[in-house]
């Protein structure tokens, strides 16, 4: 009886705490930033309201839409992309052991070359339009959806694999109704991180001579001089749309058909 | 996922890629190329060309594009993607020798440099530098050249400074941070040091080398070849824009104002500054190519490192289009009406 009378209350406690405690923090860093620079004397360097007045000034002059847009328009593109070519392939690579053996050096040698090095490439190849930095995104988020995939086929419990063998599921049904489902969770986890990515290389990719975007924005606030404000009104923008991505994201690993594969748990 | 897709991007078409605008320049069956440049002092006739044009004829003539550095804006040229480009001109003289056909058309301004240091070191001349560290744009900047031929003057040498290269935007952050004892590039980032009251001039360019260029007007040899009518317009447009912006003070405000506003996204102050604090910190006539001046860079650029000597003014420019600057009429615009 009385754990009945307990349970909403701490769940209800639990909920206030999960406000309160990110809240509360991100106020005290702020706080501390903005105390930091006002004891610092910088003038150069903004307190968080003058950032907060960049965005504000930003939306009003209409920019701030527009570079949002822009943003996510590349990064759309070019994790989209990655998704569509990294999650069959790394199912192929991870399935098959020729493909794997043929492909794994490849991709491991191309995995750590930074975007940054390959703006040059991108310019030649595709020139400063749209298509540079989706590329770029599109290379950045690839690695990481491929080799979560080929992973999470190779470490597939044997347990599902003799179970379906042993109802006679073969070729296209066992992998789309065992493998796939098995391996979803593992393929989500590299998405997620895929995404985080994708999101962090598009100021790098914005670097080329776009004329929109987040990531220009922080490179031709550089140009206008004492805008540092502008600057880290950008990253906060970054910042911010980060995190709501994240959160979007999380949500996927709540579906029913990717649950599935937790079945451990 | 489909719905977002289709979404962002037709608000990324709408909002930044104007597809439901872009209809009048199609119609009106020129084809159109772009231009690029910096947003520095030394491209200032890139913008005001594009601006004067939409005033007299209610629109452009090119696209002027925007770079932020000039390895970005070198590798844009070398992919094709624009057939003409503001550019330094050591480093179009070194495409040259490199075999990339490039041709220098015309001038984009003389002087307009200046060595800032920090107002609290105790650098008063070049014999001061010994030992510093000074940050320059690129190793083919002429800046870099100049400040060779400073050291000459105060007989020193490359071995007696430190020299890093560094995107101009930075500069100014750097050196007052004082993670830099000296700094050089295009206005208006020497002048903004000024204005932010931590910078103090060494010496500007006039004192030291007069007339120095440091960024010309290049094009593609293809685009000469192939559409020599539309290289010798936007050289005229380019050199009636120097002969407007130096006919007077009030153009030279004006320009401050819309450049900054609508171009390079400055302080429309920064720029009032640079062109009129003096008035020959930077200059705009007298553009057409003088093969004086470009044997003495190249002279320059072998002593310093950076050039084989092996293409010489006739491989590198075309001084066709404008041989005589004098019979150059400015715009005849009559500027902002306030």
């Amino acid at each position: 009886m009385v754990g009945a009378i307990r349970k909403p209350a701490s769940r209800n406690g639990a909920r206030a705490r999960s406000v309160l405690l990110p809240v509360g923090t991100a106020g005290v860093l702020l706080a501390s930033w903005h105390f930091g620079v006002v004891a610092s004397g910088s003038d150069l360097f903004p307190t968080p309201g003058q950032a907060v007045g960049g965005i504000v000034e930003l939306a009003r002059k209409g920019l701030l839409l527009k570079y949002v847009v822009a943003s996510l328009f590349r990064v759309t593109m070019g994790f989209g992309l990655a998704v569509l070519v990294g999650v069959p392939l790394g199912l192929v690579l991870g399935w098959f052991r020729p493909a794997f053996l043929a492909l794994n050096p490849i991709i491991q040698a191309l995995r750590p070359i930074s975007p940054i090095a390959w703006i040059p490439v991108a310019i030649l190849w595709f020139g400063v339009a749209d298509t540079a930095p989706i590329f770029l995104i599109f290379l950045a988020s690839l690695f990481p959806i491929t080799v979560s995939s080929m992973a999470a086929v190779q470490n597939m419990q044997q347990v599902y694999l003799r179970a379906a063998q042993n109802f006679g599921l073969v070729g296209l049904p066992l992998f789309r109704r065992v493998i796939l489902p098995a391996a979803l969770p593992q393929i989500i986890t590299g998405i997620r991180i895929a995404l985080g990515v994708a999101w962090l290389v598009v100021v790098a990719a914005e670097m080329i001579a776009v004329n929109s975007g987040l990531g220009y924005l922080i490179i031709d606030a550089r140009n206008a001089g004492k805008r540092y404000d502008l600057v880290v009104a950008g990253m906060m923008m970054i910042g911010l749309i980060g995190l709501l991505l994240d959160l979007l994201v999380r949500r996927l690993e709540r579906f029913d058909e990717v649950r599935w594969g937790y079945g451990q748990q | 996922m489909a719905a977002w897709t289709l979404c962002v991007t037709a608000a990324h078409g709408t909002l930044n890629l104007r597809w439901f605008q872009g209809s009048v320049a199609m119609a009106s069956g020129q084809e159109r190329f772009k231009v690029g440049f910096i947003p520095v002092t030394c491209h200032l006739t890139c913008p005001v060309t594009d601006f004067i044009n939409k005033q007299l004829y209610g629109q452009g003539k090119f696209d002027p594009v925007r770079f932020n550095g000039f390895p970005e804006l070198k590798e844009a040229f070398l992919a094709g993607y624009m057939p003409a480009t503001f550019i330094l001109a050591p480093l179009a003289m070194a495409l040259r020798e490199q075999g990339v056909p490039i041709k220098i058309v015309y001038l984009g301004h003389r002087d307009g440099t200046a060595v800032m240091v920090h107002k609290d070191s105790g650098v008063y001349r070049m014999q001061d530098l010994r030992g510093k560290r000074i940050a320059v744009p690129n190793r083919y900047s002429n800046q870099r050249l100049l400040f060779f031929r400073a050291l000459k003057q105060a007989e020193m040498t490359f071995s007696d400074i430190e020299m890093v290269e560094m995107p101009p935007p930075d500069m100014p952050a750097a050196l007052y941070a004082k993670a830099v004892d000296a700094i050089t590039s295009g206005e208006p980032f020497m002048a903004q040091t000024e204005l932010d009251g931590y910078g103090r001039v060494l010496w500007l360019t006039k004192d030291v080398w007069p007339n120095f260029i440091s960024c010309v007007l290049a094009v593609h040899e293809d685009m000469i070849k192939q559409n020599r009518e539309a290289v010798q317009q936007l050289v005229d447009g380019i050199a009636s824009s120097g002969k407007w912006i130096d006919q007077s003070m009030d153009h030279r405000m004006d320009a401050a104002e819309f450049v900054a506003e609508k171009y390079y996204n400055q302080n429309p102050r920064l720029l009032r500054y640079v062109l009129s604090k003096p008035p020959d910190r930077v200059k705009y006539t007298n553009l057409s190519l003088r093969k004086k001046d470009f044997e003495e860079i190249e002279q320059l650029g072998i002593e310093s490192g950076i050039l084989q000597g092996t293409a010489h003014f006739e491989d590198y420019t075309d001084a066709s289009f404008v041989p005589d600057d004098s019979v150059v009429k400015p715009h005849a615009w009559q500027g902002l009406k306030k």
